[in-house]
């Protein structure tokens, strides 16, 4: 087992197999997030290049500097640990305007209106690539990739997307030296999943764009059923390259004790991801926990914990989520800030049920559904009834079902959980535990990196 | 130590700045706050933040910054505080907590120039942990701004001395002054003086007139100067400043219907021309001056319930709302119920869920019945859509801008899935929904109230709504007078149906001296009108000292608007002797009404309008014995107070009102009877296990 692997699952480890100049292949690997952005795609990056270098393969990685990443997402040095050794990264000096705190960064114009300038910068034309807000990444984008290559040859160029921008330095790579391309899309471009709608039509620029880089690449990974249809339908010659690679859990991320709650010191729920959502939806979550609280006795000296990152930019920790919850704070709740991916098991473990709060819909599955079934404890949803991570925890015996977001309803579910944290066997615990097992990290992304590996050679040998 | 400047524009959160000082204190800062705060903020609302100093900049505008970004406000007025530049001059982290703050920030660190300059509550914190880890912060140099910002500013003021000049004329102190004022009307008003010249000076003159302070002045020369106006697209703008001027300010506007109408000529002329666009904006800006909250919402009069048809009549006159209203129907009539599975119901709201837990109680445990709860609120992309009212109108003149095609793709997956849908309250989010073709879901709206007081229902489409329910007779008069579609072929059947009230639970017993306790619950609009209820009070103390109220509920907010200030101030000076002397006991919001009403042995209704008034309904249920205003906005009506309530309980004024309680009240004997049949009635009438029989029907076809 490689001690890069996130632990937990067997690891097809297999030895490095050179070229037969005795060279390793090379990856090019666009993964802008990857750590220490405390991103929560980060994790899946992470473990595409460990895979890569596990299965024989140079990879470098291409991602923006530190200080971009603490503008925007907050950085985690500790998800830097497991990264493997041999895996090469440069780090790009871009930084995202619209998330600058630095006043001597603006100028006047932006200093004195800084929302009608943020305004005019997102509905300015983007004359590099249709994409807000990244688009005029291109050039530097487009400049590393040919300086890498150049370098050091790549075998195989896999961009992980957002931003899609990505998408313009893969395709020019294989215009100028038809180095062959795979696109992770994770969560899909042409589909807006959190409102569950196309995102763009086929004649927009965006459209032609992924038309013409679908067309040509390896592979075309997404993280869900629903998501691979929308891309099988739309285009159907390229349908027998979509693959589902789901997101999963890393096993060093899951407390695995025996669950053990303590009534009297108070049950403890916790949220850990992102505060991504909005500040109704929230609302709506603390208000059913402070009915819940208000008339089930098992909730009445209980806590909420919230833990994540919150706002970015100048709202960094001050957004209205971060107002609602220190206001909630009478009724239990906190918010405990980040936590860093190495404390992420003892955090589990020191919480009784879990409260899974997420947007959208049935294109959405999230990666923390994954890590909240593998702590084997009680699950709240918070989320519309037609979601995907509902289909992924069918099934789960400590889960107290999706109700949607009405406050009663989410009330119910919070003393659903309580009498289950309470009355649950370890029998049951284990039980939940083990419906998270087909999920690890290392067991999906192992083998997708070795199905795209695969198709990689297949392809390599029919143009030979 | 590492010296620390925060700057906001406004009144920051002030938990989110004790917090954010005690971080920053203990990575070494020593931290200093001004803000261009309400008075009061600093002392009240900052006591517990552990600031070593705070300082409030000034909030007064110099006039040439009047029309200035606000960021830019804030500086122009602060520049020259002595506080701020000494602050800033020594300060190694200079951080903006606000928008309105970042420019200041930005100016300030144009003259310290070794100071980090930040913008947000988290980057001050890692500005000062920086400085900590780099083993503390340089020494600041001299402050100074730079000479090319000096020849900058130098060259803005020279540009603007002609303006300078006409606002000397026109200074404060000479608005001030009566005669001043007058003699600047005159170009307004005397014949030949150019059109351009007149409504430059007329602009200028308003600008000074609100400088001076002379709001009402200032609303005459725009509308002056607009009559006197040729060009309708600046008629308008003259207009819709002076309107904008009084609405701003929480005050009733006096020249709504000549703004309303020029901005009907135009949408009219635009839709003509085939400028859907433009059309669709000049109706918003009519429905908004039309429909302003301050002239519907906070008054205790309107025309639109004295004179409904006046009111609304010059809308129906223009042609663009002729186009808008025209029913665009649906292509399948809703299907029956199912047979051999649950209904499928889909209860609706955005955000106010307030009269929906018994029917979702209901439903969810009801065998034939699956339920699914959808709150617009919490769904982000259905929120953003749920209230575009210029979407909506440019949907329904036929101009496509995508708005169809998103309500459809969001709203499509749950009327796939419902039988039924159930939508409370009749605005923002019921015209969205009629915007989509329901397929053979079959749509029930209800409209409570205030609702017939907004444009919302102007913009429903009710040709795709089956049945639109209201809480009162009276309300469905009005907004039948109000909306032509509700009288026409493809209009909703629109049944009456009570609020879902659990009322059984309110009859407890009375204390001893119930009997001379009035009882008013929800006093947190002026509607509620509560100083009537006081004046009620007045009069049968002076026959029996005896006699108090109970006041239930939440105060109005008073930063509301002025409209509301002004009342609830009123309201104040009254209730503060009354309260003083006991003769009125503010019991403020409560969970548990119904323990509240033991004490209350008459309940009051103030309200100048209400739908059905749930509080005076609860309080019957409690066995008080009711007296209700005829509410005056219904009153004298085909259906009002009076055909809402039995005979007996509804009262014309103060004086009849208190005649009542103390005929009731004659003897403990008879107002025991009185209050027996006021419970009998109510929980007859409109206990949830009555009323959900109606609803059974509505929703779901049959009686139980």
């Amino acid at each position: 087992m490689s001690a890069f692997s996130t632990g937990g699952a067997p690891r097809t480890d297999k030895a490095p197999e050179p070229d037969p100049d005795g060279q390793r292949p090379h990856l090019i690997y666009l993964a802008i997030g990857f750590p220490p952005a405390a991103k929560s795609s980060t994790y899946r990056m992470r473990e595409t290049a460990n895979q890569f270098a596990a299965q024989g393969w140079d990879v470098t990685v291409v991602n923006l500097e530190d200080d971009s990443w603490h503008l925007e997402s907050g950085l985690d040095h500790t998800l830097s640990d497991k990264v493997d050794p041999r895996i090469e990264i440069v780090k790009l000096p871009l930084r995202r305007e619209d998330v600058e705190t630095d006043i001597r960064r603006y100028s006047e114009e932006r200093a004195a209106s800084p929302s009608t300038w943020l305004r005019a910068l997102r509905a300015r034309p983007q004359e590099q690539f249709p994409e807000a807000a990244f688009g005029d990444w291109r050039p530097a984008l487009e400049e590393a990739v040919l300086r890498i290559h150049k370098d050091k040859p790549a075998d195989l160029l896999l961009a992980t997307c957002v931003p899609y921008v990505n998408l313009a330095a893969a395709w020019r790579l294989w215009e100028e030296a038809s180095v062959p391309y795979a696109v992770d899309f994770r969560d899909g471009w042409s589909i807006d999943v959190v409102d569950g709608r196309v995102a763009f039509g086929p004649d927009t620029e965006e459209g032609r764009w992924e038309a013409r880089i679908l067309g040509s690449a390896v592979s075309l990974w997404v993280v869900n059923d629903p998501i691979a249809e929308h891309y099988r339908s739309r285009y159907p010659d390229f349908a027998d390259r979509v693959h589902v690679v789901r997101n999963g859990y890393d096993a060093d991320s899951t407390p695995g004790r025996a669950h053990k709650p303590d009534p009297a010191s108070g049950l403890v729920f916790g949220y850990l991801g992102t505060i991504s959502f909005s500040a109704d939806h929230l609302g709506a979550v603390l208000e059913g926990w402070r009915r819940a609280r208000r008339r089930e006795p098992l909730l009445a000296n209980a806590r909420f914990e919230v833990r994540g990152h919150i706002g970015h930019g100048a709202a960094r920790g001050a957004t209205p989520q971060a107002q609602a919850l220190q206001k909630a704070e009478a009724d239990g709740v906190s918010y405990g800030g980040p936590v860093a991916k190495a404390d992420v098991a003892a955090t589990y473990a020191g919480w009784d049920a879990m409260v899974l709060i997420l947007i959208g819909g049935r294109y959405v599955t999230s990666g923390k559904v994954y890590e909240y079934m593998a702590t084997g404890l009680p699950i709240v949803s918070a989320h519309a009834v037609e979601h995907d991570a509902s289909n992924v925890l069918q099934g789960h015996p400590l889960w107290t079902g999706a109700h949607g977001m009405g406050v009663e309803s989410l009330a119910d579910a919070f003393a659903a959980a309580a009498h289950l944290a309470v009355e649950s066997t370890d029998a049951q615990h284990a039980e939940a535990m083990a419906h998270a097992d087909q999920f690890t990290r290392e067991a999906i992304m192992s083998k997708a990196v070795k199905r795209l590996i695969e198709q990689f050679e297949a392809e390599k040998g029919r143009t030979q | 130590m590492i010296e620390v400047l925060l700057i906001s524009g406004g009144a920051p959160p002030a938990a989110l700045v004790a917090d954010t000082v005690a971080k920053l204190t203990a990575a070494g800062g020593r931290v200093r706050y001004a803000g261009s705060v309400p008075d009061g903020y600093l002392e009240r609302d900052l006591a517990g933040a552990d600031l070593a100093e705070t300082h409030k900049l000034p909030r007064s505008n110099p006039r040439r910054a009047a029309r200035l970004p606000f960021g830019e406000r804030v500086w122009i007025r602060s520049r020259k505080d002595q506080w701020l530049l000494e602050r800033a001059a020594r300060a190694h982290v200079i951080a903006a907590l606000d928008d309105g703050g970042v420019y200041t920030v930005w100016q300030l660190a144009q003259r310290n120039r070794t100071a980090k300059a930040v913008n947000g509550f988290a980057p001050a914190i890692d500005a000062v942990r920086e400085l900590a880890a780099h083993g503390g912060p340089p020494e600041p140099g001299p402050f100074r701004a730079p000479a090319s910002l000096v020849a900058r500013d130098f060259g803005r003021a020279a540009k603007d001395l002609p303006a300078a000049a006409v606002r000397l004329a026109s200074s404060r102190r000479v608005m001030n002054n009566r005669l001043g004022a007058k003699l600047w009307r005159l170009p307004l008003r005397i014949p030949g003086v150019p059109e351009g010249l007149r409504i430059a000076i007329g602009k200028r003159v308003a600008e000074a007139m609100v400088w001076a302070r002379r709001h009402a002045d200032a609303e005459y020369v725009l509308a002056q100067t607009a009559s006197k106006t040729s060009d309708p697209e600046t008629k308008a703008q003259l207009l819709d400043e002076a309107v904008k001027l009084a609405a701003d300010r929480g005050v009733n506007p006096k020249y709504v219907d000549p703004a309303v109408a020029a901005r009907l000529v135009l949408a009219d002329r635009d839709l003509a021309a085939g400028n859907l666009v433009g059309a669709a904006s000049h109706l918003k800006r009519a429905f908004l001056w039309g429909f302003h909250r301050v002239i519907h919402i906070d008054q205790l009069s309107t025309k639109l319930s004295t004179d409904t048809a006046g009111f609304i009549k010059p809308f129906h006159d223009s042609q663009v709302m002729r186009q808008f209203a025209t029913p665009r129907g649906r292509r399948l009539p809703a299907a029956p119920p199912p047979t051999g599975r649950p209904v499928r119901l889909l209860v609706m709201t955005s955000a106010n869920d307030n009269f929906l837990g018994h029917i979702l109680g209901r439903y969810r445990n009801h065998p034939d019945v699956e339920v699914r709860y959808l709150d617009l609120a919490t769904h982000s992309s259905l929120k953003r859509i749920a209230w575009s009212d210029t979407q909506m109108i440019l949907n329904r003149l036929g101009h496509d801008d995508g708005y169809a095609a998103l309500a459809e793709d969001l709203l499509r997956p749950y009327l796939d899935w419902a039988d039924t849908v159930f939508l409370d309250w009749c605005v923002g989010p019921a015209a969205m929904l009629t915007t989509v073709d329901p397929g053979d879901t079959r749509i029930v709206v209800r409209l409570h109230s205030y609702e017939a007081f907004t444009r919302w229902p102007l913009l429903v489409d009710f040709s795709r709504i089956d049945d639109l329910v209201f809480v009162a007779d009276h309300v469905r008069d009005l907004a039948k007078t109000l909306v032509p579609q509700l009288r026409g072929p493809l209009a909703p059947r629109m049944p009456m149906v009570h609020n879902a009230m659990e009322l059984a639970g309110f009859a407890r017993e009375k204390t001893a001296d119930a009997r001379f306790n009035l009882g008013l619950v929800g006093v947190s609009q002026v509607a509620k009108d509560p100083l009537w209820a006081l004046e009620v009070l007045r009069l049968l103390r002076a026959e029996d000292e005896r006699y108090r109220l109970l006041v239930v509920g939440g105060d109005m907010n008073p930063n509301l608007n002025k409209a509301t200030r002004k009342y609830f101030r009123e309201y104040e000076k009254e209730l503060e002797p009354l309260v003083g002397s006991g003769a009125v006991l503010r019991l403020g919001p409560t969970d548990d009404v119904a323990g509240k009403l033991t004490d209350v042995g008459f309940i009051l209704s103030s309200s100048v309008r209400e739908g059905c008034h749930v509080g005076l309904m609860e309080g019957a249920a409690s066995g008080a014995v009711p007296v209700v205003r005829d509410w005056p906005f219904y009153a004298g009506k085909a259906h009002s107070a009076r055909t809402l309530y039995p005979e007996g309980w509804v009262v014309a004024t103060p004086e009849e009102a208190a005649r009542r309680v103390l005929a009731v009240n004659t003897t403990e004997e008879s107002w025991r009877d009185a209050a027996k049949l006021a419970n009998e009635y109510a929980l007859s009438t409109w206990d949830w296990s009555v009323v959900s029989a109606d609803f059974d029907e509505l929703l779901l076809g049959k009686r139980p």
